[in-house]
């Protein structure tokens, strides 16, 4: 996981415009942000920074292998 | 809050092993993924789509700061205008990231304009257009003073100053639209459509004008804040016939080796910093230097901050750097010693150069403004009329094949979003609005929404991991040879002629995946045939069959564009010239 969790969440959807990669949606049910789509984290923390109410902690790690071009 | 924890996913040493090139592709295919691939269970209701139709005069695509200074120039010079992006105005691309912006102020330089152009092209061997360099220098500290009036620089986050002017001229700006296609009718820019990511709805943009804001691209790498960035304008453009430049060229930022896919901690805080401005200071940083350490001596590599160390000195031969930028004691070298430079206002050093390393964080990426589409003067204008794009959607050449001048990066994407808006209202004032037929409207209909009607296919997400396996080692993208060129070609082939028509898509999300890794393909069939057809070695293109600069031949910008049968055609534009 990149985004670890949402805790705290007012529902407003600030994070889910904010992430450039689409990573966050409101659930319909609950009205509040979930991590969607974990693979697609950039985790550049745009979403956390842009957050009304510091709900979003993140994880430096990202969910799937990861490709560089050295090693 | 921000906490760490080891990564449980899969031993490193192990995938770094079996990560090496196009060879390891089953391999790394068959790793574990997240998401379930076995069936497509698609969430849209794709007979229960709706469409909406929008009119404007001036069409700004992308929402970072080339978009914004077109919009609101456009608006000032007369046009309506409309801004719709695939993310939020201010918060995608990277122009969040960004955090240094040149401004040149005649009285506060000892370089005089003229002296500041001839250092950006001895620098750049001759890549650089000298009409976009100036450009820069002679429009920078009005667009800098306009961002303060805006308290750009008063802000860590840029949405809100980004607002400020949108909404003083109440300039419609539509987000979370994703556009897939240009459209072209009687041999002129004719609109735009994409989808929206929120709600089942294509919007069709009938424009006199299209600006492309839409920033460069990459293979979504690991490192930088560039997965969103996917080409999009460029091969959109490509599709209608518009010329593209610069594909051999490379960003060569490393990552850090210790979580390399988290661009917040590699880049050591500085997305935490307000804007700061940056003044003359010439350089010739390659990054692919870094590259040749590696592919000769191996991992890991050490680096400080630039300067205080030459990395390419510990290793014979390697990338050519102009006798006048061979630097020691950490100061580029010349007739004038740069003026003292404040550093940008981060603690540590820039992205990716501390710590253990590793490779390709940028990959996919050419130098900032190295890319994009051809101009055909330098007002932004492309050679389609009525198509304009300016920042790193616009390959201007403003800084050459490599990065010259610090904080020009955000500064050109500025000015040049003025300069197309300026020429896309000017252009709009003769132009009549073309409708859009609706014979053109479900065509495009049915290819955009092709990837959600898959029952079977490819997840675009096992495209790109495969894509990323064949074009990020070291010895395709960065340190090049004929035959591992041609070797990655003909995997990028196959991608391109069965697996890009099978991509499938289960919703609105991966169907905007699956466009992008389309585009993403097509750049990298561009990138490998621009860098077989460079037969020498220049700035940030390095090819180890041809390590030395060919100036007999190769004073010449590569354009690709599309032939008469749709296939892909290359050919040479002579450096500082405009296409003829």
């Amino acid at each position: 996981m990149s985004i670890n969790s949402i805790d705290g969440c007012i529902g407003c959807g600030t994070c889910v415009k904010t992430c450039p990669t689409d990573v966050l949606r409101l659930d319909p049910k609950s009205g509040k942000a979930v991590i969607k789509y974990p693979a697609d984290c950039q985790i550049c923390h745009l979403c956390r920074m842009y957050c009304p109410v510091d709900a979003i902690s993140i994880s430096p790690e990202k969910s799937v292998p990861v490709i560089v071009s050295w090693g | 809050m921000n906490n760490s924890q080891e990564n449980k996913n899969i031993s490193r040493r192990h995938f770094l092993g079996i990560a090496g090139g196009a060879v390891g592709m089953a391999a790394i295919a068959s790793i574990g993924f997240p998401s379930n691939w076995a069936a497509n269970k698609i969430e849209i209701d794709i007979n229960n789509i709706e469409q909406q139709k929008n009119e404007t005069d001036v069409l700004v695509i992308g929402g970072g700061i080339a978009g914004l200074f077109a919009a609101i120039k456009a608006y000032d010079a007369g046009s309506k205008v409309m801004m719709v992006s695939k993310g939020r105005l201010g918060s995608s691309g990277q122009t969040p990231f960004a955090k240094g912006i040149f401004a040149y102020d005649k009285n506060n330089s000892t370089y005089s304009i003229d002296e500041f152009v001839e250092a950006v092209s001895a620098s750049a061997i001759g890549t650089n257009n000298k009409a976009y360099t100036r450009q820069v220098a002679e429009h920078s500290l009005a667009r800098v003073n306009e961002l303060k009036e805006w308290g750009f620089f008063d802000s860590v986050l840029c949405n809100k100053p980004f607002r400020k002017p949108i909404d003083k001229r109440g300039i419609t700006v539509m987000e979370r639209i994703v556009i897939t296609n240009l459209i072209k009718e009687n041999g002129k820019i004719a609109g735009a459509a994409g989808f929206s990511l929120d709600e089942q709805k294509l919007h069709f943009f009938e424009a006199k004008s299209v600006i492309l804001c839409t920033g460069a691209g990459g293979f979504k790498p690991n490192g930088f804040p560039i997965c969103d960035l996917t080409h999009d304008g460029t091969i959109m453009a490509y599709n209608i016939g518009a010329k593209v430049t610069g594909k051999e060229w490379n960003d060569g930022h490393p990552g850090q080796a210790k979580n390399a896919a988290d661009c917040f901690d590699g880049w050591h805080g500085m997305f935490t910093k307000k804007p700061n401005i940056t003044n003359v200071g010439i350089r010739h940083d390659l990054g692919v230097d870094l590259n040749y350490q590696a592919y000769i001596l191996g991992n890991p590599l050490k680096m400080g901050r630039p300067g205080s160390e030459e990395p390419g000195s510990k290793v014979k031969g390697g990338p050519y750097v102009p006798e006048e930028f061979r630097r020691r004691e950490g100061l580029p070298e010349g007739d004038k010693k740069p003026p003292k430079r404040k550093r940008p206002d981060n603690d540590g050093p820039p992205p990716g150069m501390a710590g253990d390393l590793v490779g390709g964080s940028s990959a996919g990426m050419a130098i900032h403004k190295s890319e994009g589409l051809v101009p055909i003067n330098d007002k932004c204008e492309s050679n389609i009329p009525g198509l304009y794009a300016a920042g790193d959607a616009l390959g201007s050449y403003m800084a050459g094949a490599i990065y010259t001048q610090i904080g020009s990066s955000l500064a050109g994407s500025a000015v040049q979003g003025a300069i197309a808006a300026e020429a896309a209202a000017e252009y709009c004032k003769d132009i009549k609005l073309q409708a859009i037929p609706n014979s053109t409207i479900n065509r495009i209909q049915e290819e955009m929404l092709a990837p959600l009607k898959r029952e079977a296919g490819y997840s675009p997400a096992w495209v790109t991991q495969t894509l990323q396996g064949i074009m990020i080692p070291n010895f395709v993208l960065y340190i090049k040879r004929e035959k591992m060129l041609k070797a990655a070609l003909t995997y990028i082939e196959e991608l391109r002629d069965h697996h890009m028509p099978m991509l499938r898509a289960s919703d609105l999300h991966e169907l905007r995946l699956a466009h992008e890794t389309e585009n993403m393909i097509i750049s990298a069939e561009m990138k490998l045939k621009a860098s077989i057809m460079r037969k020498e070695s220049r700035c940030s293109h390095y090819r180890l069959d041809y390590p030395e600069p060919d100036n007999e031949n190769w004073q010449a910008w590569i354009n690709i564009f599309k032939g008469d049968n749709g296939e892909m055609k290359l050919e040479k534009q002579k450096f500082d010239s405009w296409p003829v």
